[in-house]
C-alpha cells in the first residue's frame, strides 16, 4: 500500500505542477486502488472456485448417480467462495464512487 | 479537461453510496411487497396447489393399493383356475381310464362268451362229424362186407354166411380207416 | 503511468465531447428518480415498481394456476407445479430435509420475488435488476436471519445460542477463540454476506451490460473506434445469456442459503 501512497504522492506532485488539485488526486488514487483490490480480492476466489467445481466434476463423473446432490453442494460452496470476490466488487465501488 | 475531472471527481464523492440502503421508499416498498407476497403465497395461493398435490399423492396411493390389491386377487384367480383345471384333468383321465377299464373289461367278456360259444359250436360239429363218420363208416362197413361175401362167394362159387365172415371184414376196415 | 491512470478518467470526463466514449457514473445507473414521493418513506420509483411486479407476477401466476387447479395438471397449473416441485426437491429436501415443507411458502416467495426482479436486468426496456439496490437484498437477508434465528430459538429454546457459539466436541480452551468467530460468522456475515452476495452479483452483472451497451451504442459511428463493434456487440449478446442465467442462480442460492441456515437451527447439533 505504500507504493500506492507514493504513487498518489508523484501524481499529486505532478497535478501541481498541471493544475490538479488534491482533491483529484485524491480520486485518481482511490481509482487505483480500488481496481488493485478488486483484481486482488478476484485471485483466491478465481482459484477455490476452479478447484472446486474441478474436483466436483471429478465427483460427478465418478458417481453419475449422486449428480445432483454434488450438483446443490457445489452451488453452496461456490456461493461461499464467490462472497469474498464480491466483497472486493463491493469494496472496489466504495473506493472508485465514495 | 481538467475541471471537468474535478467535477466529476467532486461529485463522485458527494454522490450517494451505492453499497448502502439510502432510499427510505425502496426500503419500505420493498418490505410491503415481499411480506405481501409472503401472506398471499402463504394464505392465498399455494394452499389449493399443496391441497392438490396432496389429494394426488393420495389418489397415487390408494391407486396403487388398488392395484396391488387387484393383482393378488387376479394371483388367486389364476391359482383357483389352475387348481380347476388340475382337478378336471385328473377327473377327465379317471373317467377315461375307467371307461377303457370298462371297455377292456367287456370286450374281454364278449371274447370270452364268443370263444366259449365257438368253442361248443365246434364241438358240437365235432361231435356230429364223429357221429356222420361212424354213420358212414358203419353203413361203408356193412356194404364192404356185404360186398366182400358176394365176391368170396361168387368166387368159392358156394353162398358163404354174410354173418360169420362180417367180423372178420369189420376188423379189416376198422384197422386200414385207423391207419388212414 | 499518469497518461495510464487518468486515460479511463479522461474517456469519462469526454462528456460532450461530440461521439466520444462516455460512461455513465454509478448513481446514473442504479439511482432512478422518484415518480411521487421524493424524499419520503413512501418514494415510489422504478426500482419499487419492479419490486412491485415481483410480487404481483408469482400471485397471479399462482392464482391462475390453483383456480379449479385438476388432478391431472394442465398448461399453466404444470408450469407452476414444476416450480413448486424445483424448490421443494432442490431447495427444501437437501437443505431442510421432510420438515421443510412449512417453510416452502417463505422460501417459494423469496424464490420468485428475487428471480423477478433479478430478470429485469435482461427485460428490454426495463435493464435494471430491483436486487442492484441494496433495499430488497437488505430486507430479504434480514427476513432470513430473523427466520433461521427464529427457527432455531423455537425448536432449541436458548439451547440453539449455546450450540451456536458454543459448538460440542471443542476444547474448553478453544471457546477463548471459537466462540467469538462463531458469534461473527453466524450472526453477523450471514446475513451481511447473503445481501452482499446478491446485491454485488446483480450490480456487477449490470455494470458490465451498462459498460458493453455503452461501447455498442457509441461505437456505432463512422470513427476507427467502430472496429471495436464486433467484440463488444457479441460480448453485450453473451453477458446478456449469462446474466439470464445468474438472475435464476442468485434466486436459487439466495433461496437455498437460507434453507441451509434454517436447516442448520432446526438439527443444531451437526
Amino acid at each position: 500500500m505504500s507504493a500506492l501512497h507514493h504513487a498518489a504522492a508523484i501524481i499529486a506532485q505532478a497535478g501541481d505542477t498541471t493544475g490538479l488539485s488534491a482533491a483529484d488526486a485524491k480520486g485518481v488514487s482511490a481509482a487505483s486502488g480500488a481496481g488493485m483490490a478488486y483484481g486482488l480480492a478476484a485471485i483466491g476466489p478465481g482459484i477455490g472456485i476452479g478447484y472446486l467445481v474441478g474436483q466436483a466434476v471429478q465427483a460427478m463423473a465418478r458417481q453419475p448417480e449422486s449428480a445432483g446432490q454434488v450438483q446443490t453442494t457445489m452451488f453452496l460452496g461456490i456461493a461461499f467462495t464467490e462472497a469474498l470476490a464480491l466483497i472486493g466488487f463491493v469494496v472496489f465501488i466504495l473506493l472508485k464512487f465514495v | 479537461m481538467l475541471a471537468q475531472l474535478s467535477v466529476l471527481a467532486a461529485e463522485g464523492s458527494s454522490s450517494i453510496n451505492p453499497v448502502v440502503p439510502d432510499n427510505k421508499g425502496e426500503l419500505f416498498w420493498g418490505a410491503v411487497f415481499f411480506f405481501l407476497l409472503w401472506i398471499l403465497m402463504r394464505y392465498v395461493c399455494l394452499p389449493p396447489l399443496m391441497r392438490i398435490r396432496a389429494q394426488r399423492d393420495a389418489q397415487v396411493q390408494s391407486d396403487l393399493e388398488a392395484a396391488e390389491t387387484a393383482s393378488t386377487q387376479a394371483e388367486q384367480v389364476r391359482r383357483d383356475y389352475d387348481a380347476t383345471l388340475a382337478e378336471a384333468r385328473g377327473e377327465a383321465s379317471r373317467v377315461l381310464e375307467e371307461a377303457r377299464a370298462t371297455a377292456e373289461q367287456r370286450r374281454s367278456q364278449q371274447v370270452a362268451a364268443v370263444e366259449t360259444e365257438l368253442a361248443a359250436e365246434r364241438q358240437d360239429a365235432m361231435a356230429e362229424l364223429d357221429r356222420q363218420r361212424a354213420a358212414a363208416l358203419g353203413e361203408l362197413t356193412g356194404d364192404v362186407a356185404e360186398l366182400a361175401v358176394a365176391a368170396a362167394s361168387k368166387v368159392v362159387q358156394a353162398p358163404l354166411d354174410p354173418a360169420a365172415h362180417r367180423g372178420t371184414v369189420d376188423d379189416y376196415v376198422n384197422r386200414s380207416g385207423g391207419q388212414r | 503511468m499518469l497518461a495510464l491512470l487518468t486515460a479511463p478518467m479522461s474517456l469519462l470526463a469526454a462528456e460532450g465531447g461530440g461521439g466520444g466514449l462516455q460512461f455513465p457514473p454509478i448513481d446514473h445507473i442504479v439511482i432512478w428518480p422518484a415518480w411521487f414521493g421524493a424524499g419520503t418513506f413512501y418514494e415510489f420509483n422504478k426500482i419499487t415498481a419492479i419490486s412491485g411486479i415481483a410480487m404481483l407476477v408469482p400471485v397471479i401466476l399462482f392464482l391462475l394456476a390453483g383456480r379449479n387447479a385438476k388432478l391431472v395438471p394442465t398448461g399453466l397449473q404444470n408450469t407452476m407445479e414444476v416450480a413448486l416441485d424445483f424448490v421443494e426437491d432442490q431447495v427444501v429436501a437437501p437443505a431442510i430435509g421432510p420438515e421443510g415443507k412449512r417453510y416452502l411458502p417463505m422460501l417459494v416467495s423469496m424464490f420468485f420475488f428475487i428471480w423477478i426482479g433479478n430478470l429485469f436486468e435482461v427485460i428490454p426496456s426495463a435493464h435494471m435488476p430491483a436486487n442492484a439496490r441494496m433495499a430488497n437484498p437488505l430486507i430479504l437477508a434480514l427476513v432470513a436471519w430473523a427466520m433461521f434465528i427464529g427457527v432455531g430459538v423455537k425448536h432449541n429454546g436458548l439451547g440453539y445460542f449455546r450450540s451456536a457459539l458454543f459448538p460440542p466436541g471443542v476444547p474448553k480452551a478453544l471457546y477463548i477463540l471459537v466462540t467469538p468467530i462463531e458469534l461473527l460468522s453466524t450472526f453477523i456475515i450471514r446475513p451481511f454476506s447473503l445481501a452482499v452476495r446478491l446485491f454485488a452479483n446483480m450490480l456487477a452483472g449490470h455494470i458490465l451490460l451498462v459498460t458493453f451497451s455503452v461501447l455498442c451504442i457509441t461505437l456505432f459511428s463512422a470513427s476507427i473506434m467502430a472496429a471495436v463493434l464486433l467484440l463488444s456487440f457479441p460480448m453485450l449478446v453473451a453477458f446478456t445469456g449469462f446474466e439470464f442465467m445468474v438472475a435464476f442462480l442468485q434466486a436459487f442460492i439466495f433461496s437455498l442459503l437460507t434453507a441451509v441456515y434454517i436447516g442448520g437451527a432446526l438439527h443444531p447439533a451437526h
